[in-house]
């Protein structure tokens, strides 16, 4: 009798065999559910230093001796929430520039409300971003800081690093679009025809929510089914189910944008591609990347389907500053942040880089005085 | 019987006399009033400075009227005339039937003509375009005929808040139909990988591969239909239905908006959005003015 070419039993066998491990799981798995889950998000203490409208400035508690001369200014993007930067013990950029003696302030943009609507990028560049350099340039006595952007908040650093060079010592890029032409991520290539005046006229602001269908839809094989096929192989595992959950917290945690905060970056940025031609204006002043002078240290990820790295790049190359360096990571968009690999690579190069540019260059006069 | 008498028991003499008869009894009744009043006690000092109840005027005059009219209806000569004139009723009635009847069966043509559109887009199908074509068709039919209807002109007191109740629904159609097309766009990568998968299983069945472990299927599976989905999101036609299906949701939101916010919540006592819009950018214009002058009065000091 000749042999099937399938292996039948085998697969039988197989099946059996997951199926009575998959009925363990779900018992474990209910186990896990039902007791008490660790699953807070941003626990890092913080004291509430600065409050402007909607807008809060965290000041994180150093954990031991501060080692910069100069505070670290962490600006997140409008999109999501800044908690990301916290997400658990072990997981958390904050966390780890605090370990590495970086004084930490971190703008929370807080929920913008309907009367938020009429709010630009001038009105979060020049305004409250400013106030809140001026206020940590106050309390410290200090003529300039260290300013960090994560992806849209990055695109504003990055304008105001244009706009107040002097307030800035060093500039760090993570995942920062500021060159919009390119048709790698789908979101370059779905907003170049997008009716932004129509969506920003009928909602006002953009409901967060809508912004989530969205982000979910450039990826739904992963995002809404593969994602939750994990979840369900991991059930089990109460550490697993625990950091799925914060995640799920975290990424479904959208503040509405500001209306015309959006207009202004869809219509100037994804579909002019003003930034990156030194052509955008913001609050009547032309943004001129080459008045960024100060070094510059620009991170992306190499997988990131949000901001690719085409979307990235150019900036270094564009920019006054000499001292600038490109840094592409083996990730995605938000694995820069949150995986364990980078984990050990990104807070400790930035630490690095910061420690070396803190200090102000010394004069040549000066320096012969001490010899 | 004698003619005269004929003419005597006719329908005209018969509705001569009721006539007749009704006056006078309404006559006696009017000449009453006054023993009425008596009768009931209402003095006669109740006539205020001698001037007759309104009712009583009124009555008095409504029966002037009616008795001149039954004096010229009761003529001979009028009479004659409106039993002649009954003759030609049942042409009449025929007239009007026949009128409305043609108008309607123009309107059912017309409705079948619509109909059979739809028929001759049926007709192209393929099997394999069904949903899609079925989808094209419904929102051509909507533009081009149905929606004819929602543009016939309101009239009345009411016809603003008709018209704007007409439009939100007309943009909820219009958005309904874009929505499915946009569903249907992302059914198709699902619908496609699985033909996919059933194509590889039958190749590696064929060459006795086929994978042990059924995460081996999944995984090819959630490959291969994220490469659909990719090949889909980049395509002009996704981009097209995409920006067409948020463009009708900004309109029917728009619309909605109008008719019960704009509208209806305008009649109660509290305020519109629209209001509050407004009042908020000012508010935001004042800001800005105070910061502005806040800081030039930093400068100067």
């Amino acid at each position: 009798m000749a042999q099937s070419k399938i292996s039948v039993d085998l697969i039988l066998s197989k099946l059996a065999e997951e199926a009575e491990k998959a009925g363990e799981s779900v018992q474990k798995a209910s186990d896990v559910l039902l007791e008490p889950l660790e699953t807070e998000i941003a626990v890092t203490p913080y004291d509430i230093v600065y409050e402007e409208d909607r807008v809060k400035l965290k000041h994180y508690k150093p954990t031991g001796d501060t080692q910069l001369k100069r505070p670290l200014l962490v600006v997140y993007a409008l999109i999501n929430r800044e908690t990301m930067l916290d997400l658990q013990p072990g997981r958390s950029v904050v966390h780890n520039f605090l370990q590495e003696g970086i004084d930490v302030y971190m703008i929370d943009w807080g929920y913008p409300a309907r009367k938020d609507r009429y709010l630009t990028i001038d009105d979060h560049v020049n305004g409250y971003m400013d106030n809140v350099v001026n206020f940590i340039l106050d309390k410290h006595r200090l003529d300039k800081i260290h300013l960090m952007g994560i992806c849209m908040g990055g695109t504003f650093c990055v304008i105001y690093s244009a706009l107040h060079p002097e307030k800035i010592k060093n500039l760090v890029t993570t995942v920062t679009p500021t060159n919009f032409d390119t048709d790698q991520g789908l979101l370059h290539i779905w907003m170049k025809d997008m009716d932004v005046d129509r969506i920003v006229d009928t909602y006002g602001n953009i409901p967060g929510d809508i912004m989530n269908m969205g982000f979910l839809l450039l990826n739904p094989a992963r995002l809404m089914i593969d994602k939750y096929v994990g979840f369900m192989e991991n059930m089990a595992n109460k550490k697993f189910v625990e950091n799925f959950v914060r995640m799920e917290k975290w990424i479904f945690d959208s503040p509405d944008v500001p209306g015309e905060t959006f207009r202004q970056f869809i219509r100037d940025c994804y579909q002019k591609n003003l930034l990156i031609q030194n052509k955008m204006e913001v609050g009547g002043k032309r943004v001129d990347l080459k008045k960024i002078t100060m070094p510059l240290l620009n991170f992306y990820g190499k997988y990131d389907h949000l901001v690719p790295p085409e979307a990235c790049e150019l900036l270094t190359g564009k920019v006054g500053s000499k001292d600038t360096e490109d840094i592409c990571l083996d990730t995605g968009h938000i694995g820069i942040y949150v995986s364990s690999k980078c984990q050990k690579e990104f807070a400790p190069k930035i630490a690095r880089w910061l420690k070396e540019r803190d200090e102000d260059k010394k004069s040549s006069s000066e320096k012969k005085q001490q010899k | 019987m004698s003619d005269k008498e004929k003419d005597d028991i006719g329908p005209e003499a018969f509705f001569s006399d009721w006539i007749k008869t009704y006056m006078a009894f309404w006559e006696s009744m009017t000449a009453m009033w006054p023993a009425a009043n008596m009768a009931a006690g209402v003095p006669k000092e109740s006539k205020r400075d001698g001037k007759s109840s309104r009712f009583e005027k009124s009555w008095r005059s409504t029966q002037k009227t009616w008795k001149t009219w039954s004096q010229v209806i009761s003529e001979p000569e009028t009479m004659e005339a409106i039993f002649k004139g009954t003759g030609i009723l049942p042409e009449f009635f025929l007239t009007l039937a026949q009128t409305g009847l043609k108008s309607f069966v123009q309107i059912q043509k017309q409705w079948l003509e619509k109909a059979e559109k739809v028929q001759d887009s049926t007709k192209s199908y393929t099997f394999e375009n069904l949903d899609e074509d079925a989808i094209k068709v419904w929102i051509q039919l909507y533009e081009t005929e149905l929606r004819k209807i929602f543009n016939i002109p309101q009239l009345g007191l009411t016809r603003f808040y008709q018209e704007k109740m007409i439009r939100s629904v007309d943009k909820y159609n219009i958005f309904q139909s874009s929505l499915t097309e946009f569903l249907r766009l992302l059914s198709l990568p699902m619908e496609k990988s699985f033909q996919v998968m059933q194509e590889k299983l039958t190749e590696l069945a064929d060459k006795g591969n086929l994978p042990e472990d059924s995460k081996a299927y999944y995984q090819m599976w959630i490959k291969t239909l994220e490469g659909h989905y990719m090949t889909l999101f980049q395509s002009l036609e996704y981009t097209k239905i995409l920006n067409k299906t948020l463009h009708s949701m900004s309109e029917f939101s728009e619309a909605k908006k109008d008719l019960l916010q704009d509208t209806l919540l305008y009649m109660l006592p509290v305020p519109t959005q629209k209001e509050m819009d407004e009042l908020y950018k000012e508010i935001y214009l004042l800001k800005k003015r105070i910061k502005e002058l806040e800081i030039k009065l930093l400068k100067s000091n």
